[in-house]
């Protein structure tokens, strides 16, 4: 049984091959996922991958482009949409 | 559709999803741009034209355009000029105060200073006197210490371990 404290599922577990050959279940931090557009789903460029904590600390100008919809859709959704009002 | 006087709406950039005019087209490849937007050169790509159209001359000034885009209910960026902030103007420092200031800077240098020869000297023969002293000191008491726990002693205790 691993340590009481290696239950909990707020660790990741990782199967790595140790240099002696034999497989190892290995415990890691979970990272944040990366953000994904709104209505496309691929993931958003220019959204940083850090823990609230490091985020709260960061510029707003860090943490998402600035253009209308940044951090919220990607850019091709979003110029796609405000084609489709243009030409409406 | 890209001409002189067509309104647009710009889709890439932070000016995104904002109404322009097309003042000026360079190269048929970029366009002169003005309106809600900053004026700017921009890609014919980057720029989604309306079907509405306005009577402006080649190259209009920002005014113009303001006011024409101001009819149609459309309001051009207005950027603040910058306040002008005056320059300190360099006052020369009288003679007087360059010598406090260079006496000041002679005080600072000789903390810095290695010492002289002479001072090193006598400082050297005083620590070693001290030195002498202590280490005199330190001789009585070890011999003190030998005196009162004589080697002997501990020798027997090994042996009986």
């Amino acid at each position: 049984m691993p340590a009481p404290r290696l239950r909990s599922r707020s660790l990741r577990r990782v199967f790595r091959k140790v240099p002696g050959g034999r497989v190892s279940l290995q415990y890691k931090k979970q990272r944040p996922k990366t953000a994904k557009c709104g209505s496309c789903g691929s993931s958003l460029k220019g959204v940083p991958r850090a823990f609230t904590f490091r985020m709260r600390s960061m510029a707003k100008t860090k943490k998402r482009p600035e253009r209308p919809y940044g951090g919220v859709l990607c850019s091709k959704c979003m110029r796609q949409s405000i084609i489709d009002k243009a030409r409406q | 559709m890209i001409e002189i006087g067509r309104l647009c709406v710009k889709t890439a950039g932070r000016d995104a999803g904002k109404k322009c005019v097309i003042i000026d087209i360079l190269d048929g490849k970029y366009a002169l741009i003005d309106g809600e937007t900053r004026r700017r050169k921009v890609n014919i790509i980057h720029v989604e034209p309306l079907n509405q159209k306005i009577e402006i001359k080649k190259n209009a000034s920002h005014e113009e355009v303001a006011k024409v885009l101001d009819e149609l209910g459309i309001k051009a960026l207005q950027t603040k000029p910058k306040p002008k902030a005056a320059k300190p103007l360099k006052k020369r420092k009288t003679p007087e105060q360059l010598k406090a200031q260079k006496e000041e800077k002679k005080k600072l240098r000789n903390i810095f200073k290695p010492k002289k020869k002479e001072e090193k000297a006598e400082s050297k023969e005083a620590t070693l006197e001290e030195k002498a002293g202590l280490a005199e000191q330190k001789k009585e008491e070890q011999a003190e210490i030998k005196a009162a726990k004589p080697k002997s002693e501990k020798r027997a205790k090994k042996k009986e371990d």
